[in-house]
């Protein structure tokens, strides 16, 4: 049974109880009133047989060999039933009949002997009289006076069956009346398990974005309304926190954004105050564009954090080499590295070239922040350790530390590194500060493609950074590893 | 008689920004007309028969694709060079296939903008016989890769020599950082690591070409880029 969408699930639920319950009390009905039938059809040929019994003892010949019933019989209090008794006596032998009860006005019950009344014991049968009356009847063979004779003894069946007729109706009135109090009682049940919903459902619909902080009351948290509220709870906890993040981000970043904009108004107001010469408006000017790219290249590289945030996983995903992509990196920055003549020494320990999985030109990009940032703080002629170890498994993974001999990171500040917009002082040669979105884009895009990256804590000198990706094994339908290789390198 | 000036015709509804090109492109030796809105663009697309049309993508009333495919429908013969701020793959894509030649993100440096323009209407001429670039007195073999100036030979990278070639095809005119990093670099986006490292190239590259000569011809045009032109003093 299938119920329009529009009902409530309170009115869902008690139409399904109540249905249920119809079929069972229907069911139940019928048996109550098949057992009760069955019980008053076993008292009725119970009282036949007794009375039957009863009448044997009564029956006498008189004086014209005419069988008659002791009147006492009428007076037995115990037997109500036997004023309408209907009573025939036959000769077994002849079938000839010698008595009948006034009660059956000359109507026969049966005449000749049927085949089964010849038989021992009581045998019981209905019958329909002349006049259509239905009746239940009992036979029994009984000796007396040196003759076999059989007596019929029959009650009328109307009495019974306006009796079961009544019991039946009142048990079907039963039925709808049982239904209808069930469903009011189903209903209100309903209604008030559902109630913690429709608070819910209050509390729900006001929480915007300015109280994410507000909370379900969970009344019982064990129970699946408690669950859910408190699952919905946590839901909101999350929400709260990404919104959070968000809302910081949006104000860091104006902030950010807003520096470089200070620069291009006071240069150009300044400009503009006085009279100045062409080398003056041109140094304005180009203090300005300076400002601009500055400005541009914050926005590009929030795009990349956006870019890098909304990925799923999965999407431009590829298994590559990452010993190749470092290497990469480092031949692009080569000329840095010479400028300043920082020796840059590989230690590779176990597998050269393990492979992992994620978006190579973002892992690309993280890669060029990281290394960038080692060789910004490195002192000119010192060297760059750049080492390769394999933690066996399972899941294997592949660790790459840079190790530099720049002036290394605060204590403390090892996590706060990889925070947006956070930026160093310090850097070497005078480079200029970057947005101090570089680690964030890093950290963001390695964790994206399941690794992991980290500042290692109390190094003696410089800064270690820890990159690990668990290795990714090529698929057996992809081109092998070394075809691989040489289409990235 | 000299040959007529080419005519670009600009639609963009922003004046300043409108402003600014029509100045910087004018200073460059083009004609210039200018639409604000895409129905009077498309009336001058008519009217004036430009050879290249800029194309602003964010119009009131009516998109810059419309006027695009309309241009293409009508098969007129005419360059065109997107610029907007939407500036996604998937939006380079929809432009190029519905008929531009070219799509440059904003902000773009005017640099850049003019070497678009420039190309865009040299695309049809014959490619250049010779294989030297001659700038004064530094002279490029660009098939034997060598480079001398005042006769001695400069001893150059691979990508030294790639980027002296590159803004010796663009002689006179300032290439910016953006050109460098996608032409020689053929890096697909900048990133700061970028600018670092041509900034750092460019240093060494005058430090060869320049330093030991009297006549500085590579210069750096201050938030704007590097030029190599022959000064005459």
């Amino acid at each position: 049974m299938t119920l329009p969408r529009t009902t409530t699930l309170r009115t869902r639920l008690t139409v399904y109880y109540v249905a249920v319950l119809a079929v069972l009390l229907l069911v139940y009905a019928c048996l109550v009133f098949a057992l009760q039938y069955e019980a008053l059809t076993r008292q009725m040929v119970h009282d036949e047989v007794q009375d039957v019994i009863t009448v044997e003892g009564l029956l006498y010949f008189d004086t014209h060999s005419q069988l008659q019933v002791q009147q006492n019989y009428y007076s037995r209090p115990q037997s109500h039933l036997l004023v309408d008794r209907l009573m025939e006596v036959l000769d077994a032998s002849t079938g000839a009949v010698l008595y009948r009860s006034p009660t059956l006005n000359g109507m026969s019950m049966g005449d000749r002997l049927a085949p089964s009344e010849g038989v021992l014991g009581f045998n019981q049968r209905r019958f329909e009289l002349a006049d259509g009356t239905k009746i239940f009847m009992v036979s029994h063979i009984h000796q007396m006076a040196g003759r076999t004779v059989v007596i019929r003894l029959g009650y009328r069946l109307d009495s019974f069956r306006s009796y079961m007729g009544r019991f039946l109706l009142l048990l079907l009135l039963a039925v709808p009346l049982a239904l209808a109090l069930a469903a009011a009682a189903g209903q209100s049940i309903a209604r008030s398990a559902l109630k913690p919903l429709d608070q819910m459902n209050t509390s729900a619909e006001s929480i915007t974005a300015h109280n994410l902080h507000d909370r379900l009351d969970v009344a019982n948290p064990n129970d699946e309304l408690g669950q859910m509220a408190t699952a919905f709870n946590n839901l909101l906890q999350r929400l709260e926190q990404a919104f959070f993040q968000l809302h910081r981000f949006t104000a860091d970043a104006a902030h950010e954004l807003r520096t470089p904009l200070a620069i291009v108004r006071a240069t150009s107001e300044v400009a503009l105050q006085e009279q100045r010469s062409a080398d003056e408006y041109r140094n304005a000017l180009s203090s300005v564009l300076e400002e601009a790219v500055r400005l541009n290249a914050t926005i590009d590289s929030l795009l990349l954090l956006a870019r890098a945030e909304s990925t799923q996983p999965g999407e431009q995903q590829t298994v590559f080499p990452i010993k190749l992509l470092v290497d990469e990196v480092l031949s692009f920055l080569e000329i840095l590295l010479e400028e300043r003549d920082i020796r840059v020494v590989e230690k590779v320990e176990g597998v050269e070239s393990a492979n992992v999985l994620g978006d190579r030109s973002l892992l690309r990009v993280a890669f060029l922040n990281v290394l960038h940032n080692a060789i910004k703080f490195s002192p000119p002629q010192s060297v760059l350790v750049i080492s390769y170890t394999n933690l066996e498994g399972p899941p294997s993974s592949q660790c790459i530390t840079v190790q530099d001999q720049g002036p290394g990171i605060t204590p403390g500040e090892e996590e706060r590194v990889f925070d947006r917009f956070f930026t160093r002082t310090g850097t070497a040669a005078g480079s200029p500060p970057g947005a101090g979105l570089g680690l964030a884009i890093a950290r963001l895009v390695i964790e994206r493609a399941g690794g992991s990256i980290r500042f290692e804590t109390n190094v003696e000198v410089g800064a270690r950074c820890v990159v690990c990706f668990p290795v990714a094994t090529l698929d057996p339908s992809e081109p092998a590893p070394f075809a691989l290789n040489s289409g990235t390198a | 008689m000299p040959p007529s000036k080419p005519t670009i015709l600009i639609i963009e509804d922003d004046r300043k920004l409108s402003a600014a090109l029509v100045s910087g492109i004018e200073s460059a030796g083009y004609e210039v007309s200018t639409a604000s809105s895409a129905e009077e663009g498309f009336f001058l697309v008519h009217s004036v028969r430009p050879q290249l049309l800029l194309l602003d993508l964010t119009l009131p009333h009516r998109n810059g694709l419309d006027i695009l495919r309309q241009i293409r429908q009508e098969g007129i013969d005419i360059r065109v060079l997107i610029l907007t701020s939407h500036n996604t793959i998937e939006d380079r894509v929809e432009g190029l296939a519905t008929g531009a030649d070219d799509y440059l993100g904003k902000p773009f440096s005017f640099a850049e903008l003019l070497a678009r323009i420039d190309a865009l209407l040299r695309r049809f001429l014959p490619p250049k016989e010779t294989f030297t670039e001659t700038i004064g007195d530094l002279v490029l073999d660009t098939r034997a890769r060598r480079a001398e100036r005042d006769g001695q030979q400069l001893d150059l990278t691979a990508r030294e020599f790639d980027l002296l070639l590159y803004l010796a095809a663009n002689r006179d005119r300032t290439v910016s950082r953006e050109m460098l990093a996608r032409d020689v670099w053929r890096e697909s986006s900048r990133y700061t690591p970028i600018d670092n490292v041509i900034d750092v190239q460019m240093a060494r590259l005058r430090k060869k070409i320049d330093d030991p000569f009297s006549v500085k011809l590579l210069q750096t045009v201050r938030g704007v880029g590097f030029c190599l032109r022959e000064t005459r003093t």
